[in-house]
């Protein structure tokens, strides 16, 4: 194998790694700050899929446009939900141990509602419409000019989140409360109110990653679980909680899983990941980069 | 009542519920045997769940794989075994695999358990499909030694009833009681002088065995399986729903929610599948946030402390338009 044959296996990993950290972006804030493992996370990824191809094929809108959009209506439904279910949740559950098996299933709930929501609601077709899909050439390498513009946004919004939680006064209290929700109210951190706004933020991510996800891929309600796991396999390498982690740990699977798939054959991406997920779970249960 | 009491009770009831079920495919239409199918399974499923998940709070997603192997373990071996071996060889090797699983994973508690147990399955699903394609040349299978209906019935309804006496009688040996006390505190069960680790395979590898089992029995049922239907991890939510809205401690509760649940899914999924779906997430919600306890634990106190909670509620409101107003 040549040396630019290397380059273009490990580039195009890269852009499918950095698809992978947009995707965990929210379900890392849920879980790492609030112990919520949202498994419905695929799903309202979808739903976020769905509003901007409806959106782009009924009105026309730009799908570019439609990303703070399905961010604000993501992030809407985010807080009701967390009204309606966590709020008491929280108030009831004796322990941390029991509010994250409840919330479990909560979520669990949620995905089998959300999920069959869209497909009653738009029916189990394959959907999808073309966007930028002309490639574009970079010297020797071709790559689709779509999944340049999703990983050059996914780049930017997890660069812009790792900011956000690192250098102004509400990512201090964010980080206070990932830390030790006790000791963030004693404080005097508002945990009443960050909570939802967290959760919300979260939801509203994934309706981010979707609507990207839709300029380059065909989408489907039952979309939504491979992402889920995805994105679990991508928090468990970058440890809960970590933003920066997540983004090596996206980048990191999709070149693995490149390169994995030039050596053995693509049927075998699957078995991959799964492995990764496994191995790293028992082996580096807190992350591949904790100390 | 005293402790015998309840185990007559216990006892008679298994009996009287075991009766009514040998007797219904003497009246029953094809249609009520079938759904008495289905319930019947999940019945054997999910009490052996909560035999281990319920008590010592290991939420295991794992229930679709061990049914998997157990049915394509029978679906292999019918060609050259009998019915009874090839069930009983099904369960062993869900056992053994379950083992080997457990032994692995049963030190990490809480979400990560869950999580690892559902990418176990869909390891082993993945792994299986790609063995299919690569060594055996199709991905499914098709069974031609079938046993006729009613010994699958017959197959199944003795799992079911053997489910729920093993329960039965794990809850009074000194097993469940560390199982229990494993899901109260593990480390002072461990303090206590239990060898949790032991115990806790050993109960892992007893949810295995029933649901490799019960694999085996329902393969043949569906003629043609391939990894896509029998490693559906659906199979294991819906152990796990169904054993959690009944109440997943209990000893009826499992049992009450099968029922109700193969009603619902009978007569809702034909005309209307998402919106049985849809209320079966609804209903789950529901149960985790009004109903811990699961249905077993209803109690008229529960209503009335709904209705006490509701009417706090609606003061709180009227409470609030006074003040605005």
């Amino acid at each position: 194998m040549s040396l630019f044959s290397w380059l273009e296996l490990i580039a195009s990993g890269l852009i499918t790694g950095g698809i992978y950290a947009l995707v965990a972006l929210g379900l890392n804030l849920q879980y790492g700050l609030m112990r919520i493992l949202n498994i419905a996370h695929g799903e309202f990824l979808m739903l976020g899929a769905y509003l901007t191809w409806m959106a782009h094929t009924t009105l026309g809108i730009s799908p570019l446009l439609m990303v703070p959009v399905s961010f604000l209506a993501l992030m809407a439904l985010g807080l009701v939900i967390h009204k309606l279910c966590f709020r008491r949740l929280t108030v009831t559950s004796p322990n941390l141990d029991i509010f994250e098996a409840r919330g479990l299933m909560v979520a669990f709930g949620l995905m089998f509602l959300v999920q069959n929501f869209a497909s009653f609601m738009w029916g189990g077709d394959l959907r999808g419409y073309d966007y930028l899909a002309e490639p574009v050439k970079m010297g020797e390498a071709q790559f689709a000019g779509n999944k340049l513009l999703v990983f050059g946004l996914a780049l930017l919004f997890s660069g812009a989140l790792i900011a956000l939680l690192r250098f102004t006064l509400l990512g201090k209290g964010v980080r206070a409360l990932m830390q030790s929700p006790t000791g963030a109210q004693l404080v005097g951190i508002d945990t009443q109110r960050l909570h939802p706004l967290m959760f919300g933020i979260g939801l509203g991510l994934s309706g981010v990653a979707g609507c990207l996800l839709s300029m380059a891929y065909t989408i489907t309600p039952s979309m939504g679980e491979p992402y889920t796991v995805t994105a679990l396999i991508v928090i468990t390498l970058g440890g809960f909680g970590s933003m920066s982690g997540a983004l090596a740990g996206g980048l990191l699977l999709g070149v693995v899983e490149a390169l994995g798939m030039h050596f053995t054959n693509p049927s075998l991406k699957a078995l991959l990941s799964y492995s990764v997920f496994i191995a790293v779970l028992l082996l580096r249960p807190r992350g591949l980069f904790a100390k | 009542m005293k402790d015998k009491q309840i185990l007559v009770r216990d006892l008679l009831l298994l009996l009287a519920f075991a009766g009514w079920a040998l007797a219904l495919p003497h009246y029953g239409s094809e249609f009520v045997v079938s759904m008495a199918l289905t319930c019947l399974m999940y019945v054997a499923l999910s009490s052996s769940w909560g035999l281990f998940c319920g008590s010592t709070r290991y939420l295991s997603l794992a229930t679709s794989a061990f049914f998997g192997i157990g049915a394509y373990t029978s679906a292999i071996a019918l060609e050259k075994m009998a019915w009874l071996e090839s069930i009983a060889l099904g369960a062993g090797i869900a056992t053994v695999v379950a083992v080997v699983m457990g032994a692995a994973v049963l030190h990490l508690r809480g979400t990560y358990f869950a999580v690892l147990t559902f990418g176990m399955t869909e390891l082993i699903r993945h792994a299986v499909t790609y063995f299919e394609k690569k060594v055996t040349g199709t991905v499914g299978r098709v069974l031609t030694v079938v046993p006729d209906r009613d010994t699958i019935y017959l197959t199944v309804l003795a799992l079911a009833v053997l489910a729920v006496l093993v329960s039965i009688i794990v809850r009074r040996s000194r097993f469940g009681l560390a199982l229990m006390g494993i899901g109260a505190d593990e480390q002072r069960a461990q303090t206590l002088g239990v060898n949790t680790r032991l115990i806790k395979v050993a109960g892992f590898a007893m949810t295995a065995a029933f649901a490799g089992a019960v694999g085996a029995a329902m393969a043949v049922r569906w003629t043609y399986i391939d990894p896509h239907t029998v490693f559906n991890p659906f199979i294991g939510f819906q152990t796990v729903l169904i054993a959690l809205i009944g109440g997943a401690m209990t000893l009826w509760g499992p049992l009450i929610a099968a029922i109700v649940f193969s009603v619902l899914a009978e007569t809702l999924r034909l005309q209307a599948p998402q919106v049985y779906m849809m209320s079966l997430g609804l209903l789950l919600i529901l149960s985790v946030l009004y109903l811990p306890g699961g249905l077993a634990s209803l109690r008229w106190a529960t209503f009335s402390g709904w209705w006490r909670d509701s009417r706090g509620w609606a003061r709180g409101l009227s409470r609030k338009e006074r003040k605005n107003g």
